[in-house]
């Protein structure tokens, strides 16, 4: 596809999903990297081999992303994992401890993926057929993620209260990362089929999924505040 | 994290379905779902189309020589 084949898509639905597509890879590449931090320090060979899976899987799904751009006509350089600035600052350096990777397994990767499932017959060709190759293999994300936070959880009050405070820490930039909801690009791009949920309407599935997940206690505000929040970058800084 | 974590699983696994199960090792894990995470993630080296995992602990041995 190149941007020819989409010319009904207004030039701010195009930027929208540009902007999010880039940031897309370039979480799952960052994601990657601190993945394989732990894949040589998690608590058990199991789950270190997991990480290791896991950091491979994202590796692959930045790969297989970056070229998406350049059908919404944005022409990127291969940077490997450095990727372009687009992260998450949550992702900026190596996650502190086990319960802060659990975190982001749960949540950064949920927030991504539940865009990716937004996605999976999306408008943009290329884009829905890459979503359903990354789904298939964030599958086993999903299983490890909720397994660990089921263990967590239910590990004693400390466990379970250090638990909820990374989740919260982790949403708080993860929640963000699709913009506010009454952004009028991301509701051209949803107009124009190129995507199918909304920012709020996704980041409510992932609240619901984690409540059903780990209980009433788990509950994750909808973000309000938007005043530290770099559009260009998707990028909330506390 | 309190939970015991020695429960062993014994991995089976095969090629291709005319072909029986051969046990290919072994993961330690107390959570199912995450025993299933690993021996996908540890036993990857071969194109499998079927694996399976068994507790040890269900394990009965017919003849002990």
């Amino acid at each position: 596809m190149n941007t020819a084949t989409v010319p009904a898509a207004n030039d701010a639905a195009r930027a929208c999903m540009a902007s999010l597509v880039l940031s897309l890879a370039d979480n799952k590449a960052a994601l990657a990297r601190r993945y394989a931090e732990w894949a040589v320090s998690a608590p058990t060979l199991e789950s270190a081999v997991a990480a290791a899976a896991m950091a491979q899987d994202e590796m692959g799904h930045a790969r297989s992303t970056y070229p998406v751009l350049k059908g919404l006509g944005v022409e990127v350089g291969d940077e490997g994992l450095e990727g372009h600035g687009h992260r998450l600052q949550l992702l900026d350096d190596e996650l502190p401890d086990w319960t802060a990777f659990i975190a982001a397994n749960l949540l950064v990767d949920g927030v991504l993926t539940t865009f990716v499932a937004a996605c999976a017959d999306s408008s943009i060709a290329p884009l829905a057929q890459r979503a359903k190759k990354i789904l298939q293999e964030e599958g086993s994300h999903r299983v490890h993620a909720e397994a660990w936070g089921r263990r967590l959880a239910g590990g004693g009050d400390a466990q379970r209260e250090a638990l909820r405070a990374r989740l919260r820490e982790t949403w708080e930039h993860a929640s963000r990362w699709l913009g506010p909801d009454d952004d009028p690009a991301f509701a051209a791009a949803l107009q124009a089929g190129m995507v199918r949920r909304g920012p709020a309407e996704q980041r409510d599935q992932v609240r619901r999924w984690l409540v059903g997940l780990l209980g009433p206690d788990m509950v994750l505000d909808e973000p309000s505040d938007w005043s530290r929040w770099d559009p260009e970058r998707r990028r909330w800084t506390p | 994290m309190s939970e015991s974590r020695d429960a062993v699983w014994e991995v089976f696994a095969r090629k291709a379905y005319e072909e029986p199960l051969h046990h290919v090792g072994t993961v330690t894990e107390s959570d199912e779902d995450l025993a299933l995470v690993a021996a996908r993630s540890i036993y990857d080296e071969q194109p499998w189309v079927h694996m399976i995992i068994v507790p040890r602990a269900s394990i009965r041995e017919a003849i002990r020589a």
